[in-house]
C-alpha cells in the first residue's frame, strides 16, 4: 500500500485584486520524491510556495500539509515543515548562534538536541568560525546558508525550497543536492522552485512547469521528454512558455547601424 | 546621459524629486490615514502661526523688548536641533545607505552630479519641514509687529538659504564620519548623537531659563550660540520685524554668502568621499563578544521577547524615545519651579505628566513591534505560532521597554517633586498604566498598518504614520486626566486627599483594561490575516 502524499494541493486559486497570481492547481507530492516547481518569472512559483508555509491565504481550494489544513491547522502543519524562502531575510542583529538558537526555540526543540544540531549544520555550511558575528555583517550566500541550516535545523519531514541555490558557491550547492537527497531517502518529501533546468533534471523526481498561474505540464523529466517531442527540459520549458525565438533575439541585438 | 554638467545636474535633480514624490504617494494605501494626517499637520502650523502671533503681540503690549529680540534665536534653535537629529538620517538614507545608488552610481552621470542632485532632494525635503513648522512662526511674528512689506521677502528668502546651510554641514559631517568609521556602525552613532545632544543641550539652557528673575519688561532670554546659523536667522527675523532694512538685508547677506561657501564645500566632500569608493557593507564583522557562549532554550514567546529585546539593546537608533522621554523628564525637573506659581503641583498634575511621558515612550517600540520584523517576517509567519503567542510576545516585548523606562522616570519625578512614598508609587503605577494602553494603540494600529519595507527602522522616518496611534494616546490620557480631575474636586478631603488618587487611578484601570481587550482581540485578528 502507498503512504498518502505529504503534500496535497487541491485546487487552489490566489488572487491579488484582478490578478490571478495561482489559477486552480492541484499536485500531490510523496513521501521520498523531490518535486520540482519550474515557470518564468511572475508565473506564480513564490505564490504557490507561500500559499503552502501560510505566508499567503488562498482565496479557493485547499492545502494539505501532512494531513493537516494549512489554512485551518496553521500551526499543526507548520510543525511538519522546514522553509527556505526566495530572500533569505534574516535577523540582523542576531548572530547566526542566537538566530539559530530562536528558530531551535520556535520548534520547541531541548536545549541539548538544539545545540548539538546547530554545531553539525555550522559546520556543515562551513559558518562556525563566523557564528558570533552578527547576520548584518553576512553576504547573501552566506545568509542563505544560514536560512538553509534554519530549515534543517528541525529535522522536518517535508521542504519548501524557493530558489535554494541562489547565492551558493559550488561546494554548497552540491552539498544541498546531497542534503536533499538524504532527506527524501528517508522518507521526506521536498517541494522546490529552481530556474537552473540542469538542477531540476538531476535531482528532481517530478517536476511541474507552471505559467501565468496554471500547471503547463507535470511528470517525470523523461516522460515530459517524450510528451512533447524535446530533447532536453530546457526545450521542453521554453515551448511551453513561450521562450524568445532566436530571430527575435538578433533581431533586438542587431549590430548597431552605422551612421 | 550626454549632457553637460549643468543639464545632467538638471535632469537627475527633477527624476528624484519626481519619484520621491511618487513614492510618497503610493506609500499611503490609506485614504483615512492621509487624511487625518493632513489636518494634523494643518492643525500643527496653524497653532504655531496663531500662538506666535498672539504670543509676540502679548510682547508688544507689555513692552517686553528683550524677550521680542532673543526669542527669535531660539525659535530657530529648537528647528535646528530638530534638524540635527533628521539630517543625520537623511544624510544617510539619501546618500550612503540609498538603495538606488548601487543603480546610480554605475550610470554614465557625473557622481558631482548625482551628488548635487540628491543633496537638493535632501534640502527639498527640508524645505517641507521649514514650510510647516519655521514659515508659521516666521509670518506670525512679522504679522504681530506690522512688519514693512520687504521684512517677509528678506525673512521668507533667507528661510529657504537656512536648511540649505545646515544640510550641507550636517551631510558633510556624515560623510566624514562614515569614512572613518564603518557605516553600519557610524549610522547607529549619528543616530544617539542626533537624540542626546539636543536633549542635553536644552536641559542645560532650560535650567537657565527656569531661575530668571525679574519683570517681564526687563527679561531677556540668555544668548544663543553666535557661531550657529538659527542665530544668524534670528537676528535677520529681529531685525527686519523691527524694520531695520540695513540690519536685516546685511545678515540676508550674510547667510547667502555661507551658503554659497558652505554647499559647495560641503558637496565637494561628499563627492570626494563617493569618488573613494563606496559600499553598503560593513568594513569588518561586528563579533558580538556577549554571545558567543550557548543562548538558553526558551520558550517561542519567550524566545520572541528576547530577539526583540536583543535588537532594540543593539540599535541605538531605535532609544530615541527613550532619551527624549527621560529628556522631557529633565525639563519637567528643572521646570517645576517656574510651572509651580502657573498651575499649582498636585499628584494629579505629576500624574497626567509622567502619563504624557509614557505615551510619548510607548509610540516607537508599540507601532514598530511588528513592522521591526522587516523581511524577516516570513520565520515567524511559517514558525509553528499562533496569532495570540505572537501578539502576547510583541506586547511583553514592548512593554518591557517602555515599562522599565516610564518606571524609572516616574520615581526620578517623584523624588525630584519631593512626593512621599505613597504618591511616588501612585506615579508609578500610573505611568504603567499609560504605558500599556499607548503600547496597545501602537501594537494594534501596526497589526492592521504593518510596514515591512522600510530601510531606516526609526519611527521618525515613517512620518506621519505615528500620528494615530500617538493622537489615541493623547486621547486616553485627556479621558484619564478627567477621571483624575473629577475625583480630586469630589475627595480632596478625604484621607488627606489619597481617596481622590486611589479612586482616579481605579477609574483609569478600568479604561486602560477596556483598552487592552479592545485592542488585543483586533490585533490578534489582524495577526491571523497578515499576509507577507
Amino acid at each position: 500500500m502507498l503512504a498518502p502524499p505529504l503534500v496535497v494541493v487541491d485546487h487552489l486559486t490566489k488572487r491579488f485584486g484582478d490578478t490571478t497570481a495561482v489559477d486552480g492547481i492541484s499536485f500531490a507530492v510523496a513521501p521520498g520524491e523531490i518535486f520540482g516547481f519550474l515557470g518564468p518569472n511572475g508565473a506564480g512559483k513564490t505564490t504557490t510556495i507561500k500559499i503552502l508555509t501560510g505566508l499567503l491565504r488562498p482565496t479557493s481550494g485547499r492545502a494539505m500539509i501532512g494531513g493537516f489544513d494549512i489554512t485551518t491547522h496553521p500551526v499543526e502543519a507548520k510543525r511538519l515543515f522546514g522553509y527556505v524562502p526566495d530572500e533569505p531575510a534574516v535577523y540582523p542583529k542576531l548572530t547566526a548562534l542566537e538566530f539559530l538558537s530562536f528558530v531551535g526555540d520556535m520548534y520547541g526543540m531541548n536545549a541539548a538536541r538544539k545545540m548539538a544540531r546547530i554545531r553539525e549544520l555550522l559546520g556543515l555550511f562551513e559558518l562556525q568560525a563566523d557564528a558570533g558575528a552578527l547576520l548584518e555583517s553576512y553576504s547573501h550566500g552566506m545568509r542563505q546558508k544560514v536560512a538553509l541550516c534554519a530549515a534543517l535545523l528541525h529535522e522536518p519531514k517535508i521542504y519548501f525550497l524557493d530558489e535554494p541555490t541562489v547565492g551558493l558557491d559550488p561546494k554548497s550547492a552540491r552539498m544541498l543536492k546531497d542534503i536533499v537527497r538524504a532527506v527524501t531517502r528517508a522518507g521526506g518529501a521536498v517541494m522546490m522552485s529552481t530556474h537552473i533546468m540542469e538542477i531540476a533534471e538531476s535531482l528532481c523526481d517530478r517536476v511541474a512547469i507552471i505559467d501565468h498561474g496554471r500547471i503547463a505540464a507535470m511528470g517525470t523529466v523523461p516522460e515530459l521528454r517524450e510528451l512533447r517531442g524535446r530533447e532536453t527540459l530546457e526545450e521542453v520549458f521554453l515551448h511551453l512558455t513561450g521562450g524568445l525565438e532566436e530571430q527575435r533575439i538578433a533581431e533586438i541585438f542587431r549590430e548597431p547601424a552605422r551612421t | 546621459m550626454n549632457q553637460g554638467p549643468l543639464a545632467q545636474t538638471w535632469t537627475l535633480t527633477q527624476e528624484l524629486i519626481r519619484f520621491r514624490i511618487l513614492a510618497s504617494q503610493r506609500d499611503w494605501s490609506s485614504r483615512t490615514l492621509y487624511i487625518v494626517a493632513a489636518i494634523a499637520s494643518s492643525i500643527l502650523t496653524l497653532t504655531i502661526f496663531g500662538g506666535t502671533y498672539f504670543g509676540v503681540r502679548a510682547l508688544v503690549a507689555a513692552k517686553a523688548t528683550g524677550l521680542l529680540g532673543s526669542i527669535a534665536s531660539w525659535a530657530f534653535l529648537v528647528y535646528l536641533f530638530t534638524d540635527l537629529f533628521i539630517a543625520f538620517g537623511q544624510a544617510l538614507n539619501d546618500m550612503y545607505l540609498s538603495s538606488d545608488m548601487p543603480v546610480l552610481l554605475v550610470m554614465p552621470v557625473r557622481s558631482g552630479s548625482l551628488i548635487v542632485a540628491k543633496f537638493i532632494l535632501g534640502v527639498v525635503q527640508n524645505e517641507v519641514y521649514v514650510a510647516v513648522f519655521l514659515l508659521p512662526f516666521v509670518l506670525g511674528y512679522l504679522l504681530a509687529l506690522a512688519a514693512p512689506w520687504w521684512a517677509y521677502i528678506v525673512c521668507v528668502t533667507g528661510l529657504a538659504l537656512f536648511p540649505a546651510v545646515l544640510y550641507a554641514a550636517l551631510s558633510t559631517i556624515t560623510i566624514i564620519t562614515l569614512r572613518i568609521i564603518p557605516p553600519q556602525i557610524a549610522k547607529e552613532i549619528l543616530w544617539v548623537i542626533g537624540a542626546a545632544v539636543p536633549t542635553a543641550f536644552w536641559l542645560f539652557n532650560f535650567a537657565r531659563f527656569a531661575h530668571i528673575e525679574g519683570d517681564i519688561n526687563s527679561l531677556q532670554l540668555p544668548t544663543a550660540p553666535e557661531w550657529l546659523p538659527s542665530s544668524w536667522m534670528g537676528h535677520l527675523l529681529t531685525s527686519a520685524g523691527a524694520g531695520d532694512s540695513p540690519a536685516a538685508s546685511g545678515w540676508l547677506g550674510f547667510i547667502a554668502l555661507v551658503t554659497l561657501v558652505a554647499c559647495p564645500l560641503g558637496l565637494a566632500v561628499v563627492a570626494q568621499g563617493f569618488a573613494e569608493g563606496w559600499s553598503r557593507a560593513t568594513a569588518g564583522k561586528r563579533i558580538a563578544a556577549w554571545s558567543r557562549g550557548a543562548p538558553p532554550s526558551l520558550s517561542p514567546i519567550a524566545a520572541v521577547i528576547w530577539k526583540d529585546v536583543s535588537g532594540v539593546m543593539r540599535s541605538p537608533q531605535l532609544w530615541f524615545n527613550h532619551i527624549a522621554s527621560l529628556g522631557f523628564i529633565g525639563y519637567l525637573l528643572v521646570g517645576h519651579q517656574v510651572q509651580s506659581p502657573l498651575l499649582p503641583l498636585t499628584v494629579q498634575l505629576a500624574m497626567l505628566q509622567i502619563g504624557f511621558v509614557a505615551v510619548l515612550d510607548s509610540l516607537n517600540p508599540g507601532m514598530t513591534a511588528i513592522s521591526l520584523e522587516h523581511a524577516s517576517i516570513w520565520l515567524l509567519r511559517t514558525a509553528p505560532l499562533t496569532p495570540r503567542q505572537i501578539f502576547v510576545a510583541k506586547i511583553v516585548g514592548a512593554y518591557a521597554q517602555t515599562g522599565a523606562i516610564t518606571t524609572v522616570a516616574a520615581i526620578l519625578l517623584g523624588v525630584g517633586y519631593h512626593f512621599s512614598f505613597g504618591a511616588t508609587a501612585a506615579l508609578v503605577f500610573f505611568a504603567l498604566l499609560m504605558s500599556a494602553a499607548a503600547i496597545c494603540y501602537g501594537v494594534e494600529f501596526d497589526t492592521r498598518y504593518p510596514s515591512f519595507d522600510w530601510e531606516n527602522p526609526n519611527a521618525i522616518n515613517r512620518g506621519v504614520r505615528m500620528i494615530m496611534p500617538f493622537l489615541n494616546g493623547l486621547l486616553m490620557l485627556a479621558l484619564c486626566g478627567a477621571f483624575l480631575g473629577v475625583t480630586r474636586l469630589a475627595l480632596r478631603t478625604v484621607w488627606g486627599g489619597s481617596a481622590a488618587v486611589l479612586l482616579g487611578l481605579f477609574w483609569c484601570a478600568l479604561v486602560v483594561g477596556w483598552i487592552f481587550v479592545r485592542t488585543s482581540q483586533e490585533a490578534v485578528r489582524n495577526l491571523a490575516a497578515l499576509e507577507a
